[in-house]
């Protein structure tokens, strides 16, 4: 499986070898272009987009080009923040993804330390009923999970939308092959040391795990973001709508001026671009590192 | 047992009881639960009657729902193997070493971030006739023709698949890559050393090599794509006339506008199986592939 090692080649050696190329590769131009052509065509509905939010309401032409070319106008932005509740899904859509994502962090780190360091009885027992998560589909399970946190009173709730996504086992297990690989000398010294288990899982095993951690976590935060049919289910006040549901909602009082919609869908994706641009390299390890889709 | 062991159990406990506890409320009771529901006439509000296997044998003689497991089936066939071609596509582009690297990596994940809605309200936008971006750039370019893309039976299979591929492709992408770097460059060398042209390359170096990470990457794409919905129900909303309608989207429509979660519970039931007997052949071949 993947390594954590996307850049590392390229970065150091790219000047060199791409001297290299430049004479071994004839056909280096045109798959050049081709790449060129195909990186314009998958980014020109989200420029369009962001465009298309700049434009004065109500806005129509019948020639493409138009909508690259001013009048720009910013005051789409202000109708939608002021009008709708747009920034409220937005961050509502935030706070449920943080917490999902820092309770998975904690369940998960805590459960494969235990896994990983710790002795105790059924422990291959229960590594594998962990194990077993990984095949059961939460799709699948939905309905029943929706009569279960009907039960607990939670429906309709930030702690319905966050408590049933956070145990994930494939945190478990990709945490407990990375715990796995801590050098034993360096725990047996803090045992020595007179360290507590606690004191080992905080002070060395969890800074040693950054990579992993992070890893996990931009998957869980991705996937909470993007998560749809969970919400959809289980919210019906407008005030607790993430983004994936809330913005249907506002889209489809729209059919044919689609200006403002697409204001409301660049407010919903401003945010995510630039922090994908920023951490675009972790991110792109993160995936090849646990290799699974969320 | 003597004391220590006790004490080592114990100490155990406090690491592993939070996950163990959401983990058995929201992923296995769920199994069981659903067992239930399907065994029983249940409404939204409440348990009604035990009906025994009734709601098994009413889905085993209900149209929609094989209509709506094949359009399921259908999709996974479009997009599973257009997707994994694409993707080595993609990270072949995205391996050459030029100063555009980054730019042609951003480019083709871009898309995988934004959220279904947004994606699917592009689509929607981009392809709605008058006034939709692609129309316009048909009619700009002397093609009078005026398709309705959501009316039609083929384009709206035709644009699910394609805005899928668009806004999923990414990932894959990314799995290539980090196959195509473990690739030993001496491998390469070698092969140079003997005269092998950058075809020969391709076919006998690359390709090989990359076969472990392409049947995961198949594997993967069949298991979400059978859990489709979303951008299908905000796209088309299974039209036209059902045609695109899948599984998961007749399940909920059962559940919760029918009023019937027993029986919703049951069609979960066999989605479950179908993706569980996938996964299981999915771990086993990540297993092998570990050895």
């Amino acid at each position: 499986m993947g390594e954590p090692n996307v850049e590392k080649k390229s970065t150091s050696k790219t000047e060199v070898s791409s001297l290299l190329e430049k004479n071994r590769d004839p056909l280096r131009k045109g798959k050049l272009t081709v790449g060129l052509i195909v990186a314009a065509l998958f980014i020109l509905p989200i420029i369009w987009m962001l465009l298309v939010s700049l434009k004065p309401n109500g806005y129509s032409t019948t020639n493409p080009l138009d909508w690259f070319l001013p009048p720009f106008t910013f005051t789409n932005y202000i109708d939608i923040v002021v009008d709708s509740l747009i920034l409220r899904w937005l961050f509502n859509s935030f706070l449920v993804a943080t917490i999902t994502t820092i309770l998975t962090l904690i369940l998960t780190s805590l459960a494969a330390f235990a896994i990983s360091q710790m002795k105790f009885r059924y422990k291959n027992f229960i590594f594998i009923f962990f194990l077993l998560g990984l095949m059961i589909p939460g799709e699948a399970t939905i309905i029943p999970l929706y009569e279960i946190v009907k039960n607990l009173n939670m429906l309709d709730s930030y702690a319905g939308l966050i408590l049933p996504m956070i145990a994930s086992p494939l945190g478990v297990i990709v945490l407990k092959s990375f715990f796995d690989n801590v050098p034993k000398e360096v725990i047996e010294s803090a045992i020595i040391d007179g360290c507590s288990n606690f004191k080992i899982f905080y002070k060395i095993i969890l800074p040693l795990a950054k990579p992993a951690m992070a890893s996990i976590g931009i998957f869980t935060f991705i996937g909470s973001w993007n998560n749809f049919l969970w919400p959809y289910l289980s919210i019906l006040s407008e005030n607790l709508y993430t983004l994936p549901v809330g913005l249907p909602v506002f889209n489809a009082t729209y059919s044919q001026a689609y200006v403002l919609p697409m204001t409301a869908n660049a407010i919903a994706s401003i945010p995510v671009i630039i922090v994908f641009l920023i951490f675009e390299k972790q991110i792109v390890k993160g995936i090849s590192f646990t290799g699974i889709k969320g | 047992m003597n004391k220590k062991s006790w004490i080592q159990d114990l100490k155990a406990i406090p690491y592993l009881l939070p996950f163990f506890v959401a983990y058995l409320l929201f992923t296995i009771l769920p199994i069981f639960k659903g067992l239930e529901m399907s065994l029983f006439d249940w409404t939204l509000v409440r348990k009604m009657e035990f009906v025994g296997l009734e709601n098994y044998k009413e889905m085993f003689g209900d149209p929609h729902f094989w209509r709506t497991l094949w359009n399921t089936t259908l999709f996974v066939i479009l997009t599973t193997p257009t997707m994994v071609a694409l993707a080595l596509g993609l990270a072949l582009l995205a391996n050459i070493k030029t100063k555009l690297q980054t730019f042609f990596r951003s480019s083709f994940f871009l898309p995988s971030i934004l959220s279904v809605a947004v994606i699917s309200f592009l689509a929607i936008f981009m392809l709605q006739p008058y006034s939709g971006f692609v129309n316009t750039v048909l009619h700009s370019v002397g093609i009078e023709a005026e398709p309705f893309w959501m009316a039609d039976k083929v384009l709206a299979w035709i644009s699910i698949v394609v805005v899928t591929l668009w806004w999923t492709v990414g990932f894959n992408m990314v799995l290539f890559l980090a196959g195509l770097q473990d690739i030993p460059d001496s491998l390469y060398e070698a092969s140079e050393i003997d005269g092998a042209s950058r075809w020969d390359q391709f076919r006998h170096i690359t390709l090989p090599q990359l076969v472990p990470i392409g049947k995961v990457i198949l594997l993967l794409q069949i298991l979400a794509s059978y859990k489709v919905f979303a951008q299908i129900l905000l796209i088309t909303g299974g039209g036209p006339g059902g045609a695109t309608r899948p599984l998961i989207q007749y399940i909920y429509e059962a559940g919760f506008r029918q009023n019937n979660l027993g029986y919703a519970a049951t069609m979960s039931y066999a989605l479950f199986f179908i993706l569980l007997i996938l996964s299981i052949i999915q771990l086993r071949n990540q297993r092998l592939e570990e050895r």
